[in-house]
Protein backbone atom coordinates (compact mmCIF):
# COMPACT_ATOMS: atom_id res chain seq x y z
CA UNK A 1 0.00 0.00 0.00
CA UNK A 2 1.16 3.36 -1.06
CA UNK A 3 0.83 6.44 1.73
CA UNK A 4 1.19 9.59 0.58
CA UNK A 5 1.40 12.66 2.75
CA UNK A 6 -1.05 15.51 1.76
CA UNK A 7 0.08 18.94 2.71
CA UNK A 8 -3.69 19.60 3.68
CA UNK A 9 -4.55 16.48 4.68
CA UNK A 10 -2.26 14.16 6.61
CA UNK A 11 -1.19 10.25 5.19
CA UNK A 12 -4.06 9.37 3.24
CA UNK A 13 -4.21 5.64 1.13
CA UNK A 14 -3.24 6.06 -2.60
CA UNK A 15 -6.40 5.24 -3.85
CA UNK A 16 -7.68 8.47 -2.28
CA UNK A 17 -5.14 9.78 -5.47
CA UNK A 18 -5.63 10.06 -8.92
CA UNK A 19 -2.29 10.16 -10.68
CA UNK A 20 -2.48 13.09 -13.57
CA UNK A 21 0.82 12.20 -15.03
CA UNK A 22 5.19 13.50 -14.88
CA UNK A 23 5.07 17.25 -13.91
CA UNK A 24 6.09 18.82 -16.75
CA UNK A 25 7.47 23.10 -17.29
CA UNK A 26 4.90 24.08 -20.11
CA UNK A 27 6.58 25.85 -22.75
CA UNK A 28 5.34 29.53 -23.51
CA UNK A 29 2.76 28.90 -26.48
CA UNK A 30 4.13 32.22 -28.12
CA UNK A 31 7.34 31.13 -28.99
CA UNK A 32 7.63 27.34 -28.97
CA UNK A 33 7.74 26.09 -32.09
CA UNK A 34 5.74 22.62 -33.12
CA UNK A 35 8.42 20.01 -32.59
CA UNK A 36 8.82 21.59 -28.56
CA UNK A 37 4.72 21.64 -28.53
CA UNK A 38 4.69 17.72 -29.45
CA UNK A 39 7.12 16.83 -27.16
CA UNK A 40 5.46 18.81 -24.51
CA UNK A 41 1.88 17.00 -24.96
CA UNK A 42 3.34 13.61 -25.86
CA UNK A 43 6.61 12.23 -25.37
CA UNK A 44 7.36 11.00 -21.01
CA UNK A 45 10.63 9.97 -19.94
CA UNK A 46 9.13 7.10 -17.53
CA UNK A 47 12.37 6.67 -15.89
CA UNK A 48 13.04 3.30 -13.27
CA UNK A 49 13.80 5.50 -10.61
CA UNK A 50 13.29 9.17 -9.16
CA UNK A 51 10.69 11.31 -10.96
CA UNK A 52 8.36 14.29 -10.26
CA UNK A 53 5.11 13.90 -10.68
CA UNK A 54 2.03 15.71 -10.07
CA UNK A 55 -1.45 13.72 -8.15
CA UNK A 56 -4.81 14.87 -7.55
CA UNK A 57 -6.04 14.77 -3.90
CA UNK A 58 -9.59 13.52 -5.45
CA UNK A 59 -11.12 12.18 -1.77
CA UNK A 60 -9.57 15.12 0.20
CA UNK A 61 -8.44 18.58 -0.26
CA UNK A 62 -8.84 18.72 -3.84
CA UNK A 63 -5.68 19.89 -4.63
CA UNK A 64 -3.24 19.10 -7.32
CA UNK A 65 0.62 18.23 -5.55
CA UNK A 66 3.58 17.59 -6.61
CA UNK A 67 5.08 14.51 -5.60
CA UNK A 68 8.23 13.01 -5.77
CA UNK A 69 8.72 9.29 -6.29
CA UNK A 70 10.48 6.59 -6.99
CA UNK A 71 9.04 4.08 -9.60
CA UNK A 72 11.25 1.31 -8.72
CA UNK A 73 10.37 1.37 -4.98
CA UNK A 74 7.45 3.41 -4.67
CA UNK A 75 8.70 5.43 -2.08
CA UNK A 76 7.64 9.12 -1.89
CA UNK A 77 10.46 11.10 -1.29
CA UNK A 78 8.44 14.47 -0.97
CA UNK A 79 4.82 16.14 -1.27
CA UNK A 80 4.70 19.90 -2.03
CA UNK A 81 1.90 22.38 -3.21
CA UNK A 82 2.86 23.18 -6.55
CA UNK A 83 4.13 26.87 -6.78
CA UNK A 84 5.26 29.41 -9.58
CA UNK A 85 7.63 28.81 -12.08
CA UNK A 86 7.82 25.21 -11.42
CA UNK A 87 7.02 21.91 -13.10
CA UNK A 88 3.06 22.67 -12.70
CA UNK A 89 0.07 19.85 -12.63
CA UNK B 1 -57.72 18.85 7.59
CA UNK B 2 -55.86 17.64 4.41
CA UNK B 3 -52.68 16.03 4.50
CA UNK B 4 -49.48 17.93 4.24
CA UNK B 5 -48.26 18.47 0.48
CA UNK B 6 -44.82 16.86 -0.20
CA UNK B 7 -42.79 18.73 -1.77
CA UNK B 8 -39.21 17.27 -2.29
CA UNK B 9 -37.68 14.25 -1.28
CA UNK B 10 -34.67 12.21 -0.13
CA UNK B 11 -32.59 9.55 -2.00
CA UNK B 12 -33.13 7.64 1.04
CA UNK B 13 -36.23 5.81 0.97
CA UNK B 14 -37.67 6.28 4.80
CA UNK B 15 -38.38 3.87 6.79
CA UNK B 16 -41.71 3.79 7.96
CA UNK B 17 -44.10 5.15 9.26
CA UNK B 18 -43.29 8.19 6.20
CA UNK B 19 -43.86 11.76 7.56
CA UNK B 20 -43.83 15.32 6.26
CA UNK B 21 -41.87 17.75 7.74
CA UNK B 22 -40.97 21.20 6.32
CA UNK B 23 -42.43 19.57 3.07
CA UNK B 24 -40.14 16.97 2.86
CA UNK B 25 -41.06 13.62 3.21
CA UNK B 26 -39.04 11.98 5.74
CA UNK B 27 -39.50 8.73 8.40
CA UNK B 28 -41.66 9.34 11.44
CA UNK B 29 -39.96 6.64 13.02
CA UNK B 30 -38.74 7.46 16.85
CA UNK B 31 -35.76 4.70 17.88
CA UNK B 32 -34.72 4.85 21.11
CA UNK B 33 -31.50 2.42 20.37
CA UNK B 34 -27.89 3.29 21.31
CA UNK B 35 -26.72 3.85 17.93
CA UNK B 36 -29.09 5.91 15.58
CA UNK B 37 -28.94 6.97 12.05
CA UNK B 38 -30.77 9.89 11.20
CA UNK B 39 -31.56 11.30 7.21
CA UNK B 40 -31.09 14.95 7.71
CA UNK B 41 -31.53 15.80 4.05
CA UNK B 42 -33.90 18.84 4.82
CA UNK B 43 -31.32 20.88 6.12
CA UNK B 44 -29.50 23.36 3.98
CA UNK B 45 -26.48 22.98 2.68
CA UNK B 46 -24.71 25.49 1.29
CA UNK B 47 -21.25 25.06 -0.20
CA UNK B 48 -18.96 28.51 -0.06
CA UNK B 49 -15.49 28.99 -2.19
CA UNK B 50 -13.72 31.69 -0.62
CA UNK B 51 -10.45 32.68 -0.03
CA UNK B 52 -9.35 32.20 3.74
CA UNK B 53 -8.12 35.79 4.25
CA UNK B 54 -10.81 37.77 2.90
CA UNK B 55 -14.03 39.34 4.03
CA UNK B 56 -15.89 36.16 3.61
CA UNK B 57 -13.26 33.92 5.24
CA UNK B 58 -12.91 36.14 8.32
CA UNK B 59 -16.57 36.40 8.93
CA UNK B 60 -17.15 32.72 8.29
CA UNK B 61 -14.22 32.28 11.11
CA UNK B 62 -13.79 28.59 10.30
CA UNK B 63 -10.35 27.04 9.49
CA UNK B 64 -9.75 24.44 7.52
CA UNK B 65 -10.61 20.73 9.19
CA UNK B 66 -12.82 22.70 12.04
CA UNK B 67 -16.78 22.96 12.67
CA UNK B 68 -17.94 25.85 14.55
CA UNK B 69 -21.39 27.29 15.19
CA UNK B 70 -22.14 30.57 14.51
CA UNK B 71 -24.44 32.82 16.35
CA UNK B 72 -26.93 32.51 13.92
CA UNK B 73 -27.34 28.67 14.45
CA UNK B 74 -25.38 27.80 11.49
CA UNK B 75 -22.65 25.23 11.13
CA UNK B 76 -19.85 26.27 8.86
CA UNK B 77 -17.00 23.68 8.43
CA UNK B 78 -14.28 23.92 7.12
CA UNK B 79 -14.74 21.35 4.13
CA UNK B 80 -11.11 22.40 2.36
CA UNK B 81 -8.38 25.04 2.00
CA UNK B 82 -10.75 27.70 0.54
CA UNK B 83 -13.80 25.73 1.15
CA UNK B 84 -16.54 25.77 3.55
CA UNK B 85 -19.94 23.96 3.92
CA UNK B 86 -22.39 25.57 5.59
CA UNK B 87 -25.57 23.91 7.45
CA UNK B 88 -29.07 25.47 8.31
CA UNK B 89 -32.12 24.80 9.86
CA UNK B 90 -34.03 24.23 6.87
CA UNK B 91 -35.08 26.49 4.37
CA UNK B 92 -32.66 28.53 5.43
CA UNK B 93 -30.64 28.00 1.92
CA UNK B 94 -31.27 31.59 0.12
CA UNK B 95 -31.07 33.55 3.45
CA UNK B 96 -27.31 32.23 3.81
CA UNK B 97 -26.05 32.43 0.21
CA UNK B 98 -27.47 36.05 0.08
CA UNK B 99 -25.27 36.87 3.29
CA UNK B 100 -22.31 35.29 1.21
CA UNK B 101 -22.94 37.39 -1.45
CA UNK B 102 -23.50 40.57 0.39
CA UNK B 103 -20.27 40.23 2.52
CA UNK B 104 -17.85 39.49 -0.55
CA UNK B 105 -19.23 42.79 -1.83
CA UNK B 106 -18.02 43.03 -6.02
CA UNK B 107 -13.99 43.12 -5.09
CA UNK B 108 -13.38 39.36 -3.94
CA UNK B 109 -13.92 36.38 -6.02
CA UNK B 110 -16.73 34.21 -4.05
CA UNK B 111 -19.03 31.27 -4.81
CA UNK B 112 -22.09 30.69 -2.56
CA UNK B 113 -24.28 27.48 -3.87
CA UNK B 114 -27.15 26.29 -2.08
CA UNK B 115 -26.39 22.08 -2.49
CA UNK B 116 -29.09 21.64 -0.27
CA UNK B 117 -31.39 18.82 -2.76
CA UNK B 118 -28.19 17.65 -4.77
CA UNK B 119 -25.94 16.23 -1.49
CA UNK B 120 -27.28 13.82 1.20
CA UNK B 121 -26.47 14.61 4.98
CA UNK B 122 -27.09 12.22 7.55
CA UNK B 123 -25.99 11.93 11.15
CA UNK B 124 -24.83 8.87 13.10
CA UNK B 125 -25.14 9.01 16.73
CA UNK B 126 -24.27 6.62 19.53
CA UNK B 127 -21.42 5.57 21.60
CA UNK B 128 -20.50 3.01 19.00
CA UNK B 129 -20.52 5.83 15.85
CA UNK B 130 -16.51 5.44 15.84
CA UNK B 131 -16.03 2.08 15.64
CA UNK B 132 -18.66 2.04 12.98
CA UNK B 133 -17.13 4.28 10.98
CA UNK B 134 -13.73 3.13 11.39
CA UNK B 135 -15.11 -0.25 9.26
CA UNK B 136 -15.40 1.77 6.50
CA UNK B 137 -12.73 4.82 6.78
CA UNK B 138 -9.07 4.69 6.99
CA UNK B 139 -8.99 8.40 8.56
CA UNK B 140 -7.66 8.05 12.85
CA UNK B 141 -10.83 8.89 14.52
CA UNK B 142 -9.08 8.98 17.98
CA UNK B 143 -9.39 11.76 20.27
CA UNK B 144 -6.18 12.76 19.38
CA UNK B 145 -6.72 13.26 15.68
CA UNK B 146 -10.62 13.40 15.15
CA UNK B 147 -11.63 15.54 18.27
CA UNK B 148 -15.18 16.80 18.26
CA UNK B 149 -15.52 19.52 15.67
CA UNK B 150 -12.96 17.75 13.41
CA UNK B 151 -13.90 17.75 9.35
CA UNK B 152 -12.67 15.76 7.02
CA UNK B 153 -12.99 14.59 3.68
CA UNK B 154 -12.17 10.92 2.36
CA UNK B 155 -13.15 7.32 1.23
CA UNK B 156 -16.19 6.31 3.70
CA UNK B 157 -17.09 2.78 1.80
CA UNK B 158 -15.34 4.01 -1.31
CA UNK B 159 -17.55 7.08 -1.99
CA UNK B 160 -15.93 10.40 -1.70
CA UNK B 161 -17.61 11.97 2.03
CA UNK B 162 -17.50 14.24 4.36
CA UNK B 163 -17.25 13.83 7.66
CA UNK B 164 -17.99 16.48 10.76
CA UNK B 165 -17.61 14.97 13.93
CA UNK B 166 -20.48 16.55 15.39
CA UNK B 167 -21.28 15.09 19.22
CA UNK B 168 -24.29 15.95 20.96
CA UNK B 169 -24.28 16.49 24.99
CA UNK B 170 -21.31 13.89 25.27
CA UNK B 171 -22.03 11.46 22.93
CA UNK B 172 -20.40 10.80 19.37
CA UNK B 173 -22.17 11.96 16.97
CA UNK B 174 -20.93 12.35 13.18
CA UNK B 175 -22.50 14.12 10.52
CA UNK B 176 -21.91 12.23 6.74
CA UNK B 177 -22.68 13.94 3.63
CA UNK B 178 -21.78 13.39 -0.23
CA UNK B 179 -23.54 13.14 -3.29
CA UNK B 180 -27.28 12.87 -3.19
CA UNK B 181 -26.22 9.89 -6.08
CA UNK B 182 -24.76 7.79 -3.54
CA UNK B 183 -26.85 8.57 -0.27
CA UNK B 184 -28.95 5.23 -0.55
CA UNK B 185 -25.80 3.60 -0.95
CA UNK B 186 -24.12 5.29 1.34
CA UNK B 187 -27.00 5.24 4.19
CA UNK B 188 -27.70 1.18 3.87
CA UNK B 189 -23.60 0.89 3.93
CA UNK B 190 -23.59 2.73 7.18
CA UNK B 191 -26.51 0.28 8.15
CA UNK B 192 -24.97 -3.03 7.38
CA UNK B 193 -21.74 -2.03 9.40
CA UNK B 194 -23.80 -1.12 12.26
CA UNK B 195 -26.07 -4.32 12.50
CA UNK B 196 -23.40 -5.95 14.92
CA UNK B 197 -23.58 -2.89 16.73
CA UNK B 198 -27.87 -2.64 17.14
CA UNK B 199 -28.06 0.31 14.50
CA UNK B 200 -31.35 1.60 13.74
CA UNK B 201 -32.71 4.54 12.12
CA UNK B 202 -34.18 7.06 13.68
CA UNK B 203 -36.52 9.67 12.04
CA UNK B 204 -36.36 13.41 11.44
CA UNK B 205 -38.04 16.16 12.92
CA UNK B 206 -37.60 19.60 12.32
CA UNK B 207 -35.62 20.34 15.66
CA UNK B 208 -33.67 17.50 14.93
CA UNK B 209 -30.33 19.09 14.81
CA UNK B 210 -30.81 21.65 17.86
CA UNK B 211 -28.61 24.66 18.08
CA UNK B 212 -27.07 23.89 14.15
Amino acid sequence: MILIPCPHCGERNVSEFQYVGEALTRPNPDGVDPEQWRSYLYLRSNPAGPTVESWFHRAGCRRYLKVERDTVTNEVTSVTLPGRGGPQP
Amino acid sequence: MAEPAVIARSPITPAEPPSVVDGWEVSGRRSGAGLTLVDCMPLAKILVRAAPDGAVGRWLGTPFGRAGTNPDGVLVTGSGPDEWTLFGPHGSGRALVGAVEDLSGERELVSALDVTHGRTLMRLTGAAARPLLSKLCAVDLGNAVSPNSAVFRSSVAKVITDVVRDDRSGVPSYLVHCERSYGSYLFGALLDAGAEFGIEVDGYTSTEMRGV
